[in-house]
Order: C-alpha cells, then sequence, then structure tokens
C-alpha cells in the first residue's frame, strides 16, 4: 500500500455551516472544554475561518476556509522540530501522524506550523456524567499535555484496513474510507482521495489549473488543495502563495 | 582487586552516560507517558462490537434520515443518511453532536413542581383538576405527528383548545393557505424547478427547511458562478452566509422587506413586466427608496433582474402577505418553480381550534421552543427533555431525550412532495420520563395510541400505491406485499416520498394588496431559544471558533 491521501476543498461551496468541525470532534472524542476556552486555546482539529474581501456595502463578501493539517509532504516543519519523534509522516499513506504517547508538550511544532493547525490540550479530557458512553470506540482519549491534530481520521483508515484484510484485499477501498470532516460536508465541498493515483477524482481534481495551495511558497508541498473561482478569495491565496499582498483584502 | 573512590565515580558517571545508548530510558520515558495518559479517571470509550442502524432525528421539523453507529448499546456517533431523498445525507452540525444530548447537564431528570422535586402522579392529579375546571389548552410545537393526533383527541375530547405553533418557514406559506382556504402543511415551495429565487432575509443557506435540500442544488446549480443556473437574491440588511453565497446581495434597511416588496411589484406592473392582474400596490418607488436605503434606479433595476429568468420565487422569513402577494404577481403560485400543494397529501390534518377565554392551564409538549410564554394566570404543564431556562412553568415534566422516543415525522415544512418516516427509539428510555402523549394516553386509555396511529397511516400510503421507500435501496409502494411489510421497512429507517405533485391548482384571491406586518426577529438557531440547549460540543462554533455568534455577542 502506497497512497498519499488528500483532500481538494471547494471553497465556493463552503457556507461555513460548521458542521465538518462538529462531527470532527464527535470522531476524534474531543472533549467539550470549560467555558474559559476560546480560538486560541480550544482543540478544533478541523477549523473554519472566515475572511472577507475587505470592500463595505452591498460589494463585501465573505468566504469560509476550513483549515486542518496539511500533512505537508516536504521537510515537514513540525516532523523536524520534534524532540520526541512524536510525529511521524506515514510513508505508506502519506498521514502526518501525532503520537500522543511520545509527546512533551514543548509545543515547537505548534511554533513550526505555518497553518496554525495544532492545538494543545490544555485540561483533562472530562465529559458530563454518563456521556463517555457516547465516545468513539476507535479513538482513544488524549491526557492533557500533549498537541492535538487532524489525522485525517486514521481510526477510520484502519477499520478499512481490517475489512480489506477480512476480505482478501491488500488495498482499501476509498469508499470505506472517508474522513468525518469529508462526510459531514452539506455541500460535498470536500473531496478526499488518493493524490498518488492519477485515476482518483480527488487527485484529478487536485492537479487542475483551479487549485492552489496556502503558503505554497514554502516548499512543504501540502497535501490539502483549495479551489474557488471567486478572483478575491484566489488573491488572497495568492498572497500567502507568492508572498505578494493584494491591498484592501483582510483575513 | 581494590575499589577506590576515583573508579566509583568513574563507573558511576561511565554507567550514567551508557545508559542512554541504551534504550533503557526511552523505554522508561515511553511507558510513563502512557502510564500518564491513563489515569484511571480518564474517561475510556466503549467496548463492544460497533453496528450501524438507521433513524431520524427528531431535534426538528425536518426529520433527517440518520445513519447511527452503536458500541455497547449507545450511539457512539452519528451522520445522515445518504438514502433521504431530500437530505442525501446532510445534517446540520448539531446533529453530529446530538447522541451526546441525552447526558447533557441540563437534562431533565425528574418531574418539578415550582422547582421542587414532584411525582407523576402529584401532575397527573393536578392536570386531572384543572382539566375538571377548565378550560385548558394544549400547545403543540409540531403538528401532524401521530403523537398530535393524541393531543388533538384529547383536546376535542375535554373541550380544550388545541394550538400548533409554526415556525418561520411554515409562516411564510400562511398567506396562501389563507386565500387558498387550505392547510399550511398542504403546501410547499418547488425548489427544484425554480431559476431565481428573491429571498426576503431568509437564511437559504443556513438551516432553512430540510437541511441539505436547498444546499445541494445551490452547491450544483449557483456555488460561485458569475451567471449561475440558479440565482439568489439576497435581500437582508446584514452580510449573512445566504448573502455570502448569493448571486446579489441586497443590503436595505431593517424591517422595510414589505416596502420593498410592494414598490418591486408596482414597477413590475408599471414597466409591464409582468400581466397586471389583481390589486396594484399603494407603495411609491420614490417612498421604497427613501425607508429601503435604496435609490429608486436600484429598485426598478432590481424589478428588472427579477423577472429576467424566470420561473422565479420569492421567500419570506416568516410571514409576509406582501411578499406572497409578489408572488402572485409573478405567478409563482400554483405553477411549477413555485408554491404547490402536495398532491395526494395522504395525512390531511384538522384545523387548530383557538380558545379566547381565560386559560385555568395549560399543556405544553416538548416540541414546543423555549421562549413561548404560556397564557398569563394559566398553570403550565411543560413536557421537556432539557431545561432551556426561558419562560418558567410551575411543572417541569422530564421527557424522553434523543433516540429515546417512537415518533413519526410527517412532510417538513417547506417541501413542496409529501413524505413520511418512522423515528424509531433505539435508545430505551428512563422510568422517570414520559411523552405529552403517553401522559395524556394514561389519563384517557380511550385515546387512539401512537402505534396504532402509525400502522394506520402505514396502510393508507400502502393502499394509495403511490411513491416510493427510500433505504438502502429504493423501492417502490407497488413492491410491498403488505402494509406491515411498509410499515417495518419506514421503522428500519426507509423514507416515503410520494410521487411529484400533478400540478393541481392552487387558487388563490387577492382583493387589496396586503398591509404591512411588522418588523420581525432576524432567524437563528443560536438566538431563538432562551437558553440554547445544544450539544457541548457545538462550543467548537461559537467558543473556539469564531464561526457563529452565541445569544451574547449577537446582542451586544
Amino acid at each position: 500500500m502506497s497512497a498519499r491521501y488528500g483532500m481538494v476543498i471547494d471553497l465556493d461551496r463552503c457556507t461555513g455551516c460548521g458542521a465538518c468541525m462538529v462531527a470532527c470532534a464527535a470522531e476524534n472524542n474531543v472533549p467539550p472544554l470549560p467555558a474559559r476556552a476560546t480560538d486560541r486555546t480550544g482543540l478544533t482539529p478541523m477549523l473554519v475561518h472566515k475572511v472577507n474581501n475587505g470592500l463595505e456595502g452591498a460589494g463585501r463578501r465573505e468566504a469560509f476556509i476550513p483549515i486542518a493539517c496539511m500533512h505537508c509532504a516536504n521537510e515537514t516543519p513540525c516532523v523536524s522540530v520534534c524532540p520526541q519523534q512524536a510525529v511521524e509522516v506515514d510513508k505508506a499513506t502519506g498521514i502526518v501522524m501525532q503520537i500522543p504517547q511520545r509527546c512533551l508538550g514543548c509545543r515547537y511544532c505548534m511554533t513550526a506550523c505555518p497553518y496554525h493547525a495544532r492545538y494543545f490540550n490544555w485540561w483533562d479530557p472530562s465529559w458530563p456524567p454518563g456521556m463517555e458512553k457516547t465516545l468513539n470506540p476507535g479513538v482513544a482519549t488524549r491526557m492533557r499535555g500533549v498537541v492535538e491534530k487532524c489525522n485525517l481520521c486514521h481510526a477510520r483508515l484502519h477499520t478499512a484496513m481490517e475489512k480489506a484484510a477480512a476480505e482478501g484485499k491488500k488495498e482499501i477501498e476509498m469508499t470505506d474510507y472517508i474522513p468525518a470532516c469529508v462526510e459531514a460536508c452539506p455541500t460535498n465541498a470536500i473531496q478526499f482521495g488518493d493524490l498518488a493515483n492519477p485515476d482518483d477524482p480527488a487527485s484529478q481534481a487536485a492537479h487542475s489549473p483551479e487549485t492552489f495551495r496556502l503558503l505554497a511558497r514554502l516548499g512543504t508541498e501540502p497535501k490539502i488543495y483549495y479551489k474557488s473561482r471567486q478572483p478575491w478569495v484566489r488573491a488572497l491565496a495568492e498572497r500567502s502563495a507568492s508572498g505578494h499582498a493584494t491591498e484592501g483584502q483582510h483575513v | 582487586m581494590k575499589v577506590s573512590r576515583r573508579d566509583l565515580l568513574l563507573g558511576t558517571a561511565g554507567l550514567t552516560a551508557g545508559i542512554f545508548f541504551t534504550p533503557v530510558p526511552w523505554k522508561v520515558l515511553d511507558d510513563v507517558s502512557i502510564w500518564t495518559q491513563n489515569w484511571a479517571w480518564i474517561p475510556q470509550p466503549p467496548r463492544g462490537p460497533v453496528t450501524t442502524k438507521l433513524a431520524a432525528c427528531t431535534l426538528c421539523p425536518s426529520g433527517c434520515s440518520l445513519r447511527v453507529r452503536m458500541a455497547g448499546g449507545f450511539p457512539v456517533g452519528v451522520s445522515g443518511s445518504p438514502a433521504h431523498p431530500l437530505t442525501k445525507g446532510a445534517l446540520c452540525p448539531l446533529g453530529f453532536a446530538a447522541h451526546q444530548l441525552n447526558w447533557h447537564p441540563a437534562r431533565l431528570q425528574e418531574v418539578r413542581h415550582q422547582g421542587r422535586a414532584a411525582s407523576w402522579e402529584e401532575a397527573r392529579s393536578a392536570f386531572e383538576k384543572a382539566c375538571a375546571e377548565g378550560p385548558i389548552a394544549i400547545v403543540d410545537g409540531r403538528s401532524g405527528r401521530a403523537a398530535s393526533i393524541v393531543l388533538q383527541s384529547f383536546a376535542a375530547k375535554h373541550k380544550a383548545s388545541y394550538d400548533a405553533l409554526r415556525n418561520a418557514e411554515e409562516k411564510s406559506l400562511a398567506p396562501y393557505a389563507k386565500w387558498a382556504n387550505v392547510s399550511v402543511s398542504s403546501l410547499g415551495y418547488d425548489l427544484e424547478n425554480v431559476r431565481t429565487i428573491v429571498s426576503f432575509g431568509a437564511p437559504l443557506l443556513d438551516g432553512w427547511g430540510v437541511p441539505g435540500r436547498f444546499t445541494h442544488l445551490w452547491a450544483e446549480r449557483a456555488a460561485g458562478e458569475s451567471d449561475p443556473q440558479l440565482r439568489l437574491i439576497q435581500i437582508e440588511p446584514k452580510l449573512s452566509r445566504t448573502a455570502s453565497g448569493a448571486w446579489r446581495w441586497i443590503p436595505i434597511c431593517q424591517g422595510s422587506e414589505e416596502l420593498l416588496a410592494a414598490s418591486l411589484a408596482s414597477v413590475l406592473i408599471e414597466e409591464h413586466l409582468v400581466p397586471a392582474q389583481g390589486p396594484v400596490p399603494p407603495a411609491s418607488v420614490t417612498d421604497a427608496a427613501s425607508q429601503t436605503g435604496l435609490t429608486p434606479a436600484a429598485i426598478r433595476e432590481l424589478a428588472r433582474a427579477i423577472v429576467d429568468r424566470k420561473p422565479v420565487l420569492c421567500i419570506s422569513d416568516g410571514e409576509s402577505p406582501a411578499i406572497a402577494a409578489l408572488n402572485l404577481l409573478l405567478g409563482a403560485v400554483g405553477t411549477p418553480g413555485g408554491i404547490l400543494p402536495k398532491s395526494g397529501h395522504p395525512l390531511p390534518m384538522p384545523p387548530a381550534s383557538a380558545n379566547d377565554k381565560p386559560l385555568r392551564a395549560v399543556l405544553i409538549d416538548s416540541t414546543v421552543p423555549w421562549e413561548y410564554v404560556a397564557p398569563e394566570g394559566a398553570e403550565a404543564f411543560r413536557f421537556a427533555a432539557w431545561d432551556g431556562g426561558g419562560s418558567r412553568a410551575e411543572w417541569l415534566l422530564p421527557a424522553p431525550g434523543f433516540l429515546e422516543e417512537l415518533s413519526d415525522l410527517p412532510s417538513p415544512p417547506t417541501c413542496a412532495v409529501a413524505t413520511y418516516a418512522v423515528a424509531p427509539n433505539l435508545l430505551s428510555t428512563s422510568a422517570q420520563t414520559k411523552t405529552a402523549a403517553e401522559f395524556l394516553l394514561q389519563i384517557d386509555p380511550t385515546l387512539p395510541a401512537i402505534d396504532q396511529t402509525i400502522r394506520a397511516r402505514c396502510e393508507e400510503i400502502f393502499r394509495a400505491r403511490r411513491g416510493t421507500v427510500h433505504a438502502a435501496k429504493p423501492a417502490s409502494i407497488a413492491s410491498f406485499e403488505s402494509a406491515a411489510k411498509l410499515e417495518q421497512a419506514l421503522r428500519d429507517g426507509g423514507v416515503w416520498l410520494d410521487d411529484p405533485p400533478a400540478h393541481s391548482p392552487l387558487k388563490c384571491s387577492l382583493r387589496e394588496w396586503p398591509g404591512n406586518s411588522g418588523n420581525r426577529a432576524p432567524a437563528n438557531w443560536a438566538t431563538t431559544w432562551a437558553q440554547p440547549v445544544l450539544p457541548p460540543l457545538a462550543a467548537k462554533l461559537y467558543q473556539e471558533s469564531s464561526l457563529r455568534e452565541t445569544p451574547q455577542r449577537s446582542q451586544s
């Protein structure tokens, strides 16, 4: 098995409903945090950001950019800084894995991540009494003091691999491995697939000229692609891609 | 061999340095890490085989189909079922964490009378006493269900009034129902065939109607296109999610929507853009311009843009006769791509009865939102699964929570084609909980039981021989051997969808242009509840991100 899993997110289709964020948290046993948690201290492996075109009045428009771990393929910044080898790039899947048991909580990786896609677990996981019965049995809970991030719903990949093995197959069926955010999107804005497989629709979409990657100039080869036909959204991305800012646009 | 102090120190230093070249410290560190992450008090996921069951969401009238993953007898994950013909697998954000709601700290665990613990017997005798003294009212937040038949039958038998509350989507259809003299539940929007939608503040991309129905259409036909197949014109003071995704956003002053609708109608008539029929609106473009904040030229241009691509459908946020009258002028009533009656709608409901006398008591079903305020002086018996704060009631009666109640789901509001589904109770209910229907059935066992009503409705659908049951594989009604098998298919998570309507005429008559119905508060799920009882993970949306506004944020 040698795949390169990734996503293509159509920003024009994103309504900012947040279903992906809630589905991700429920799937990965992310606990409800205390009331003092904020967007800086929260745990949101998938976070939808709101951006605008900087205009006022009827010309003003907003767009929503879902950001998760980009699963960088080249010189993955979080891997190179981790003193504990708690971050690994799985060669078989291309998924950047976070191993909480090894994590010391030094947060170097959070500093190194150019996408701010990593979150520090400030609190012990706790649920209201009885609610732990609703936890996903495929995912272990994590203690406080470790860094968390998107792992492309690795538990679902395991389930798909077990199913394939039970059927005597070496490769999984892509219909058996769909991350929670992809499944939750009500407008099918997120395409998921094997970017190394030229026949995969997600791979074809990723390689179309309409797509772009955030902070592409860093050369980390993220595996999350975006697309939009809105010129101002593309201009924002180009700013992040080339380093040239376009006046009047704000993230 | 004599070991000197120097040898001892050298040996110790060598051992200390050398140990780092062995796996021992790293293994110890690893084990300590694992050990410290597995304290006894850290919650562990349940064990047991994972199975998937189909169900239906009862949190709102949309009735989205669910795929529920179960482990150890408890739901451990919820996702939408792609088999549902309208939602196509979509769910609202709350649906994905709804399985946690049953353990919400605000869950009502016991009968409470004026804040103190009480028993069901006390509640029952108090209600029976109120019934005897009368008059009483029964308030239902979601009419049309089998449970609603129980509430209605009790009201009819005990000379009580039955009040069916309507949500904003249903209210938007109320003017047509009034003009055509039909029930609101028999009307719906034919969104699939429309080419231009003019939304007067309706949150079409933010939970309006059935989640997924419009968003799918918008994603396929409009998203990101400069000249989309489906034009969405959003008229709204604020740049909402829907406005951001619209082909055009027309910002106007709050509360001037109806005046703008009237002025658009007068431009359409004046410029012969529609065949002149019916009453002429009294609004002038100049007046509308001064109150809406638009220029007269912009209003005229908007009127021309609206009729540029037909069919056109105007949708209001709540009841708005002026916007309904604009639809009438545009010919959007009773035609494809407009407002259609559900043909062969098999679940007719008798109209609600009203009572103007001061009430002795009011029984409030658990489907009634917490912002509902019971009439002054009436003893309130409120059923609820969660304590939503809001208006207090003398009696708080714990109702079953998510997936704990057998219920049925008739056609959701706004849907032009009739549907029917059954929401099975995947979880056993606590002995302390009762639905309002169960409570009334205990008082009067001669009322029609919910099981019987569901069975009767399945038999009615089976006899009509219309439509398709959408489950893992769609099956036409004709392929079912008996009504019992149809009922079983629906209880297993299937959704019955009627055949498309045969466009039976909907005759609406309007003698004069309707007046302004007044300002309306914006609809927002985060603000409509007195104290939102949301799944704890919903905090990801409004607390751990700035994606949605909390009630506090939106008020400030």
